[in-house]
């Protein structure tokens, strides 16, 4: 049996059977029982054929573009993955998903069968696009030329890519029927049926019972995507780059692949996934404060605040100060706000794969500057919690820093335990110095489907004059994570802005202003009339 | 600056010169189109809409000027605009510009209420005068006569340099690419949080026109080491005198340098920055 000894390890055994996987409607990550199934089932399949068929030679370039594409890793990838390509370059400890680990010969984004080796197109594809939201950065700057030659050098980290492996086979991605409203209702059935909901939530949002033990190939935890943020796949978000998602799975990550038939459930499937999200974040640099005449109700969460959709701004990693976050757990805030005459309701609203609840956290807990970066440990320690910012005072000549304030000018703080629901507020002048504020916001928080929504409320001070644009920032910690004092994710200052409680209708000024333009252009004609009228009778 | 409008643009004026019988009028309505559609979608970031106005405003009086500085012209347009006012055959158009222009600037005043105000801009100096010198970790630092003190091995120590070199790179990946960006385009996985955004090295208007005291100085004291001018408190850069070590603060001067394929900018000319 030559075709054996080309398997050199049990993980590879694991991995080039793993389109067994296929068949299995949920898989849940488990190395042991996946390879003494692939034995037992799978071996003969993948390598029978191996033996009949003869493969086409792989394209593996010439000597030099080879030396190209070496020149060029070393240059710009190395230090991500490594100098033997292992995924291990300086970078790697503060990256979640690592850097891939080029030697393993798994790869992710693929157009070809689970357990295959990917088309050069499809490692050419990943470097110019990269992959959003994590480490990997796009390339569009690299020509094709350049972009092929790294191809190459990547494909000599790993044998399979001479061997008998070299040539995967392609899956075509047919052409998509357009999208329609009733084919993604059906979508949900599908998604149902086959259990995405196990790790991806009854929402979508990347929170469902087996979110929190997924482990990836390399023994990391991987959170699974949050459907509802398509901007963040990593393998493209159009309904072509989903349809190949969860057709070829992604290898090395527990996310599966399946063979869902017939084909129009697939694209069900494929249109329910891409109703679930907007095209794009559509960050905001405002968020606007509604007048409400009646005070809000905070136990109706999202509702007292309308429906619409409310200012998204982006959270990322406090990477600033000792106590660094590299890899935050949320990626974003929605932010609602409403005010009356005496009070000012705002509603923040995040997602968050697991609701921490027990411990405690506080805005100034010490880190460790040496603790070690590691991303997703359940330790019940810290729990989630949030904060939003404002300047104390409304100075015209400059703002506080961003982060919790400055001996010159101090930020107001409200923070929010989510542990015990208790909303506290401080004065921060910097970060190492926090002191507790006099009132304290009352804060109302649910977690439902993946998504936290807090309600701060606060009596409105004179800062929250109708009309004006108030300094706003934001922090989030998520306690699975490990989250707590300067560890956490943060956002720079956006504003706040309070719109009059009295909308000026806008009928009046519009009359006017047509009023007045008729006026002139009549003037005008009638003068001219006179005028010519005149010249021509003298 | 966007390519494709300018040079739409252009070539919309360049195709006008081949109109055949293209009259003064058509002339001054061509060339205020053309730069009111670069003002409004060429420039990026967009400019405030303020000052559109005041462009466009300004704009419109040279026009008038140009035309009425030749009285040939000038007489034609004139003869025009009384046809157009007083002539049968014109009716019809007259009376639909009458109806028309009012409801235009109605419309625009119905946006303009119910859109709300924007958020206020803030006007930041991107590079302030350096301080004469700075104190790192007990030292005092000359930035006016201090040069990178490993800049010379580059010459005299190769070797010596290229290790200096390489630990400004673990130094830079471990550090600053999540801002900067892997390729220091400033475009780093949390470079769309932050506004100002993180400078980007390739660009011919940071580091290569700076001075390495200059970069040193904005290494070490970061965002909040800045003047008023430049809106410490909005800036990301974080201050690395915090994390890193003076050598290390060198060593990646040596690296931006070095990957960027830039020069720093020479010793004659003093006083670094100030360019705004
Ligand atoms: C700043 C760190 C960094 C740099 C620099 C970097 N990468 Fe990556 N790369 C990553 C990370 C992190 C991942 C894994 C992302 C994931 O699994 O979601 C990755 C994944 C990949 C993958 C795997 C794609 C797949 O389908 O699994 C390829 C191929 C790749 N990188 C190529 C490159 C090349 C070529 C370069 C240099 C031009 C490069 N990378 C530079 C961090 C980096
Ligand atoms: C065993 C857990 C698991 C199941 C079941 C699962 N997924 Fe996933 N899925 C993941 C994980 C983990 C990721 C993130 C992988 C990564 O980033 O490397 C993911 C990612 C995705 C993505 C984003 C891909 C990208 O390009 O970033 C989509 C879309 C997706 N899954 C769809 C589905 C659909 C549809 C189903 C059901 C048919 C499903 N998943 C079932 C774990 C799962
Ligand atoms: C948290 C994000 C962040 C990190 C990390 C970061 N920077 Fe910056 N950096 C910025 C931002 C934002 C600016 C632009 C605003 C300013 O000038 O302060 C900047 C500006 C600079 C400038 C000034 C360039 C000029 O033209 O004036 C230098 C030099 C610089 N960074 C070097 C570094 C180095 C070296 C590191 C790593 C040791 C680093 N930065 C890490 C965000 C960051």
């Amino acid at each position: 049996m030559g075709e054996v000894e080309t398997i050199r390890n049990n993980t590879d055994i694991a991995i080039r059977s793993s389109a067994c996987r296929a068949e299995r409607a949920v898989v849940r990550f488990s190395r042991s029982s996946l390879i003494s199934y692939v034995l037992g089932a799978c071996l003969p399949v993948v390598l029978l054929p191996l033996t009949v068929l003869a493969q086409p030679a792989p394209d593996l370039g010439a000597d030099e573009q080879r030396e190209a594409g070496r020149l060029l890793y070393i240059d710009k990838c190395a230090q991500c993955h490594g100098e033997t390509g292992k995924g291990d370059g300086v970078a790697a400890p503060f990256m979640r998903p690592m850097p891939r680990d080029f030697t393993a010969g798994i790869y992710k984004v693929r157009t070809t069968p689970s357990g295959q080796l990917p088309t050069d197109d499809d490692i050419a594809g990943v470097i110019r696009n990269g992959m959003p939201y994590t480490g990997m950065p796009p390339w569009p700057q690299l020509n094709d030329d350049e972009i092929r030659n790294l191809v190459y050098y990547l494909k000599t980290f790993n044998d399979d890519f001479s061997g008998p492996y070299g040539v995967p086979d392609v899956i075509e991605i047919p052409n998509p029927p357009s999208f329609s409203e009733s084919s993604a209702e059906r979508g949900r059935a599908v998604y149902e049926e086959n259990q995405c909901f196990d790790c991806h939530g009854m929402a979508g949002r990347g929170d469902g019972p087996s979110a929190v033990t997924l482990q990836e190939q390399w023994g990391n935890h991987i959170r699974p995507a949050d459907l509802t943020k398509r901007w963040t796949f990593i393998g493209g978000d159009t309904r072509e780059d989903i349809y190949r998602t969860f057709t070829t799975g992604l290898d090395g990550s527990p996310m599966p692949s399946y063979s869902i038939t017939p084909i129009e459930d697939s694209w069900a499937l494929v249109d329910y996934v891409y109703s679930l999200s907007q095209d794009d974040p559509d960050y905001a640099t405002s968020a606007t404060a509604q007048y409400a005449n009646d005070p809000v109700d905070p136990a109706q969460g999202r509702a007292a605040f309308g429906e619409e959709r409310g200012a998204y701004f982006p959270v990322v990693g406090q990477i600033i100060e000792p106590g660094r976050s590299f890899m935050p757990g949320v990626d974003g805030i929605e932010v609602k706000v409403r005010y009356n005459a005496d009070e000012i309701a705002i509603l923040l609203s995040w997602h968050d794969m697991s609701a921490e609840t027990t411990g405690s956290n506080a805005p100034d807990m010490e880190v460790p500057p040496t603790e070690q970066v590691v991303r997703d440990t359940v330790t019940s320690i810290w729990s989630d919690a949030v904060a939003v910012q404002f300047p104390r005072e409304l100075a015209s000549g400059g703002m506080p820093y961003f982060l919790f304030g400055d001996a010159r000018q101090p930020v107001d703080l409200w923070f929010a335990d989510l542990a015990s629901g208790e909303g506290r507020s401080y004065v921060g002048r910097g970060s190492g110095n926090l002191l507790a504020g006099e009132t304290s916001p009352s804060v109302y928080a649910t977690y439902e489907d993946g998504a936290w929504t807090a309600v701060f409320t606060m009596p409105r001070d004179e800062r929250f004059a109708e009309d004006t644009f108030v300094p706003i920032a934001f922090s989030v910690w998520d306690g699975f994570n490990d989250e707590r004092g300067n560890r956490r994710g943060v956002t720079g200052w956006y504003y706040l802005y309070l719109e009059p409680s009295e909308r000026p209708s806008p009928v009046m000024p519009m009359l006017r202003a047509s009023g007045l333009t008729l006026f002139v252009l009549l003037s005008i004609v009638g003068l001219m009339r006179f005028r010519y009228r005149t010249s021509v009778s003298a | 600056m966007n390519i494709i409008i300018l040079l739409v643009v252009c070539a919309g004026l360049v195709a006008m010169r081949f109109v055949p019988k293209i009259n003064i009028l058509g002339w001054l309505a061509g060339w205020w189109i053309a730069v009111f559609v670069f003002l409004r979608w060429g420039i990026d970031p967009p400019l405030p809409t303020s000052i559109q106005g005041m462009f466009v405003a300004i704009l419109t009086l040279a026009l008038v000027a140009y035309l009425s500085a030749n009285s040939a012209h000038f007489r034609f347009v004139l003869d025009q605009f009384v046809a157009f006012t007083t002539q049968k055959k014109y009716t019809i158009s007259l009376l639909a510009v009458i109806a028309v222009l009012p409801c235009l600037v109605a419309l625009r005043v119905y946006f303009d209420v119910t859109e709300g105000p924007a958020p206020p801009l803030s006007s930041r100096t991107i590079h302030p005068p350096p301080p004469t010198s700075i104190e790192v970790a007990g030292n005092t630092i000359d930035l006016v006569n201090d040069d990178n003190p490993y800049r010379a091995l580059e010459t005299e120590d190769p070797a010596a340099f290229e290790e200096h070199v390489e630990n400004g790179r673990r130094v830079y990946y471990e550090n600053c690419v999540y801002c900067h960006g892997d390729d220091m385009a400033g475009d780093g996985l949390f470079a769309h949080g932050f506004d100002p955004i993180p400078a980007n090295f390739q660009d011919a208007t940071t580091i290569a026109m700076l001075q390495e005291g200059y970069i040193f100085w904005r290494i070490a004291k970061g965002g909040p080491g800045l003047p008023n001018e430049s809106t410490p408190w909005l800036s990301a850069m974080p201050a690395w005198e915090n994390f890193l070590s003076e050598e290390d603060m060198w060593d990646v001067t040596l690296f931006l340098y070095d990957f960027t394929g830039h020069r720093p900018r020479a010793r004659e000319d003093h006083g670094g920055g100030g360019d705004h």
